[in-house]
């Protein structure tokens, strides 16, 4: 059962990567932009169980390290990936006062990406990543925030509607 | 909240985490499969980011002008009025001419210092979720690209290739944090060391604490080895502040990059070097400040009456 919703998963995984890569890549936003390949599996993996959201978050991590752009070493974003996903799964799947509350849905996936992009950020500079000044790392990570802010709620009924189509759910948000 | 109670989730959840440690230590080894897979995927990407530039080419345009509201009132008005001209002029070729006049500035850089170039069309910038300032050009290792060749803008230097796959290749832009280059102070010929800083304002170290380093000194890319990564002679940027510290060991300096990397549109790749250093000869004229036409009005003072 878990092998076929994964297989189903990955091709829209694959889309929305190729989506990250080839289209919202071309522009530059103020403050760094989003990413919908990490708000994406953040949705997927709050709606989803904490096996589904590691292997979720273990996908699109690996994904997201085979950027070209991607500045850390191959792995980096598959470990922090598996771990937020792990981690907003338990603290949020079930959980009814983020199922039936888009807003609170928004913010707890914001705040996600917040930490996701911090520890990204601490973990690269353990690793000897530069990733620029303290003021620039800053405005980066609240631009990402602010941004994944604004895109989240456009996009949550859409996720969470492909997240009913493959594991035959009922779309609760 | 949900309980995980099951020692199941737990053991994938270790597995998984094991993994991309792995993963990691074999990257920082330098295992070549894993770069491979990363060459790969964006050589599978790079049709896709193509087709993805022409689309949105029109659009990132829009988005482009609606991000730079936010400046003085002068410039806007200044902007409105030069954009009037330009739409009358460049209706419907806007974009193309662009493209030609970056470049023809580029070909004329590179003519002056007998670089060898390769022209290629930006095609993908590089996610800011990694913290890295990349682009990607249409043009890779089948038209003859390296690894650490010199990429130029119209106006200067613009980066260094990171990553090349046949058709495209990932250029590390010169405000990446981890770009460094070695420049020299023209007429001075003074070094230090360049690094980026995330922005078009860069950061000099110079090597020498009794360089006498001053406010618009122009600076040019001290070239390397081989010419490679960087050649030499190139403009990259001139100086606007200096940090005169007393007890700091070499001079810094605040450098604002030539580049202008909001509107990379074409750059070229430096593939070969000319035999002789170009000096200082492509050191930018320095602009001509605009004759303001004084008025001197003569006043007679009119004979006061006297009784």
């Amino acid at each position: 059962m878990m092998t076929r919703q994964i297989s189903t998963a990955l091709p829209i995984f694959l889309i929305i990567y190729v989506i990250q890569e080839a289209v919202l890549n071309q522009f530059r936003l103020p403050g760094g932009g989003f990413s919908l390949l990490l708000i994406f599996t953040l949705v997927w993996a709050v709606l989803s169980s904490p096996e589904i959201a590691a292997f979720s978050g273990f996908t699109a991590g690996l994904l997201m390290d085979l950027s070209g752009s991607s500045s850390g070493p191959i792995g980096q974003w598959t470990l922090l990936m598996v771990a937020a996903c792990y981690a907003v799964s338990y603290f949020g799947s079930g959980n009814e006062s983020l199922y039936g509350n888009p807003l609170g849905f928004t913010l707890f996936t914001t705040s996600a990406v917040f930490f996701i992009e911090l520890a990204y950020v601490v973990t690269g500079a353990l690793l000897g990543v530069q990733s620029g000044s303290f003021a620039q790392i800053l405005i980066t990570i609240f631009g990402i925030s602010l941004w994944s802010l604004v895109a989240t709620p456009i996009f949550l009924p859409f996720f969470s509607r492909l997240h009913a189509l493959v594991f035959n759910t009922r779309s609760a948000i | 909240m949900r309980r995980v109670g099951e020692g199941h989730s737990r053991l994938l959840l270790i597995i998984l985490i094991v993994t991309a440690l792995f993963l990691i230590t074999l990257d920082l080894r330098g295992v070549g499969v894993l770069e491979g897979a990363r060459q790969g995927t964006q050589t599978a990407l790079s049709p896709f980011q193509k087709a993805g530039s022409v689309v949105i080419n029109p659009i990132k345009n829009f988005f482009s002008d609606v991000t730079h509201l936010g400046r003085t009132r002068n410039e806007i008005e200044k902007l409105r009025l030069d954009n009037a001209k330009l739409r009358a002029n460049l209706i419907n070729r806007k974009n193309a001419d662009a493209q030609l006049g970056q470049l023809k500035s580029i070909l004329n850089l590179a003519g002056i210092a007998q670089y060898k170039v390769i022209n290629a069309r930006v095609i993908s910038q590089g996610s800011s979720q990694s913290f890295s300032q990349t682009i990607t050009i249409d043009a890779g290792s089948n038209a003859g690209i390296k690894k650490n060749m010199t990429v130029l803008s119209e106006n200067g230097i613009a980066g260094v290739v990171k990553d090349v796959y046949p058709s495209t290749a990932l250029i590390s832009l010169a405000t990446d944090p981890s770009f460094n280059i070695g420049v020299r102070i023209a007429g001075s010929q003074q070094i230090g060391i360049l690094s980026g800083r995330g922005n078009r304002s860069a950061g000099l170290q110079l090597i020498d604490n009794l360089t006498n380093v001053k406010v618009g000194d122009v600076l040019l890319s001290r070239g390397s080895i081989a010419n490679r990564p960087f050649v030499p002679g190139v403009p990259v940027g001139y100086v606007t502040a200096v940090d005169n510290s007393a007890g700091s060991i070499a001079q810094s300096a605040t450098v604002h990059l030539y580049t202008n990397f909001a509107t990379l549109g074409v750059v070229a790749v430096v593939v070969g070097a000319p035999v002789n250093n170009p000096g200082d000869a492509l050191v930018p004229a320095k602009p001509e400040p605009t004759p303001v036409p004084t008025v001197t009005i003569y006043i007679t003072p009119s004979p006061t009456p006297t009784n």
